[in-house]
């Protein structure tokens, strides 16, 4: 069953959300959904950039003026 | 209105521009630049004259140094603030950053979240404002219209600009996360 | 972005119906913009200069903010996250903007007249090396070179305001010790200019083959680390 992990990136400064969301990604199973919510603009283009390349399902909403979700679903 | 659908919005207002627009928009702002101001771009020169305007105004003085020794230096302090041209455009990119995100709706204050960051912020500050100095410049004015003046000076910022990102890295994945 | 019925994606804001209505902040946008113009009017019946530098900083600021331009993440991302995309975008500026500089000052210079900018030509010394070695650790520590900053600092994080406060204090420590800095190192440092050595084409023509050649090395490090993980 897949599982959904949230990553609560707020406040926090370039690179940390990207890091942070590596490492997350790593745990996680097949399938599973990591959500990470960030506030930084920087982040909201270099998370989902480095998702992609590493061959994930990515999607991104913003949820909120200046805070976005992206949805990481693990695929390799 | 609707004006959030609108796609000139959308694209231009609305989404993020990509890296290569970016460097192709600053590239044409940087000539433009040299072209109307004889001088390339250039950041933290004038946060010196920042410096010396607070510490006047707690009762000290730099008019016996060396580095504001010059005429030009010395009527650029005595202007003040909104006289300086360097020191309004460096305001200038903070207004025009906050209009980017305000257009969007994207702005939020982030406030500063641990000790780690207010560590990192001071650490950083004094280093990126010492070494900007004894360098001629920062990312601006020595890496970016450095290298794009021909100066050997700017290839060499990079080398070690890159050389102590690596060490900053380290430090930042080591002590700051 | 379409609303599949297969998408990953559901908000927790939308879970929770906290979702907030957006577009509101528009209307502050268009005042600051009002603001930003009377501004410019104000320091133009100073002097026109100080009203260009106005314009240009809003312009750059606008546009590093747009495009998530960071130095800072050209230099760390290669180390730190195998990423080069910012650093490529980097190299595209210096050659660009490399290529309008040198048509300004290869025509002031034809002309007989003074080029201009060659105040940036800065002498190569000890001071440099150390200097920009300070600045690399700085940077990436405060999440943020100086364009960075100021961008950050418009775009409401709390963190950069601090680091630009002690910025501003470093570079007035930096002033201070300037005079010694001067007298030990760069007194005897050379200024390179590099069409004095290899002339105005060959100096523009290496130096975009320079450019050219780390483009290729960045594209060829981002795809490393994928093939590295594809082959684990």
């Amino acid at each position: 069953m897949a599982k959904e992990v949230t990553l609560d990136c707020m406040g926090e400064a370039c690179p940390v959300p990207l890091i942070k969301t590596e490492n997350a990604l790593k745990k996680l199973a097949l399938g599973d959904v990591l959500v990470v919510q960030i506030d930084h603009s920087c982040a909201m283009k270099n998370v989902p950039e480095w998702a992609r390349k590493e061959g994930h399902n990515v999607e991104i909403e913003e949820v909120d003026d200046g805070e976005w979700e992206v949805f990481i679903e693990k695929t390799k | 209105m609707d004006i959030k659908n609108n796609k000139f919005y959308q694209m231009w207002f609305k989404n993020a521009w990509t890296y290569v627009a970016g460097a192709v928009l600053l590239s044409l702002f940087q000539i433009v630049t040299l072209a109307t101001t004889n001088d390339p771009w250039g950041v933290s020169g004038p946060f010196t004259n920042w410096g010396a305007w607070l510490y006047r105004a707690i009762g000290g003085s730099v008019d016996k140094w060396y580095y504001f020794s010059s005429k030009g230096a010395q009527a650029t302090l005595a202007g003040g603030f909104l006289k300086d041209p360097g020191s309004i455009r460096n305001l200038g990119v903070i207004v025009g950053a906050l209009l980017a995100a305000l257009l969007a709706s994207q702005f939020k204050f982030k406030k500063i979240k641990s000790l780690k960051q207010v560590v990192a912020a001071i650490l950083g500050g004094l280093l990126m404002g010492y070494g900007a100095r004894i360098a001629a410049g920062c990312n601006i004015g020595a890496l970016y219209s450095g290298i794009a003046s021909l100066s050997l000076s700017g290839w060499v910022f990079a080398v070690f600009l890159f050389l102590g990102a690596m060490v900053g890295s380290k430090l930042l994945v080591k002590y700051f996360m | 972005m379409a609303e599949s019925s297969t998408s990953i994606r559901t908000s927790s804001r939308a879970r929770t119906g906290t979702k907030k209505k957006k577009a509101n902040q528009l209307p502050f946008g268009v005042i600051l913009f009002t603001g930003m113009i009377a501004f410019g009017i104000y320091l133009a019946t100073i002097s026109a200069k100080l009203a260009l530098f106005w314009i240009l900083g809003g312009c750059f600021g606008f546009i590093l903010q747009k495009s998530r331009f960071c130095f800072t993440a050209s230099m760390r991302d290669p180390y730190l996250t195998g990423s080069t995309s910012v650093t490529r975008a980097v190299l595209i500026a210096f050659a660009v903007t490399t290529i309008g500089f040198t048509a300004i000052k290869y025509g002031a210079y034809i002309k007989g007249l003074p080029i201009p900018g060659q105040g940036y030509i800065a002498p190569i010394s000890l001071a440099t090396v150390v200097g920009a070695f300070m600045f690399g650790i700085g940077m990436v520590i405060a999440g943020g070179c100086a364009s960075g900053t100021l961008m950050r600092v418009g775009e409401g994080f709390g963190m950069q305001i601090l680091s630009l406060f002690f910025f501003v204090i470093g570079s007035l420590w930096g002033a201070h010790d300037y005079g010694w800095w001067k007298l030990n190192f760069m007194i005897t440092g050379k200024k390179i200019f590099l069409p004095d050595i290899l002339g105005w084409g060959g100096a523009v023509a290496v130096q975009l083959l320079v450019i050219a050649v780390l483009y290729i090395a960045a594209d060829k490090w981002e795809n490393r680390k994928l093939n590295a993980d594809e082959n684990d």
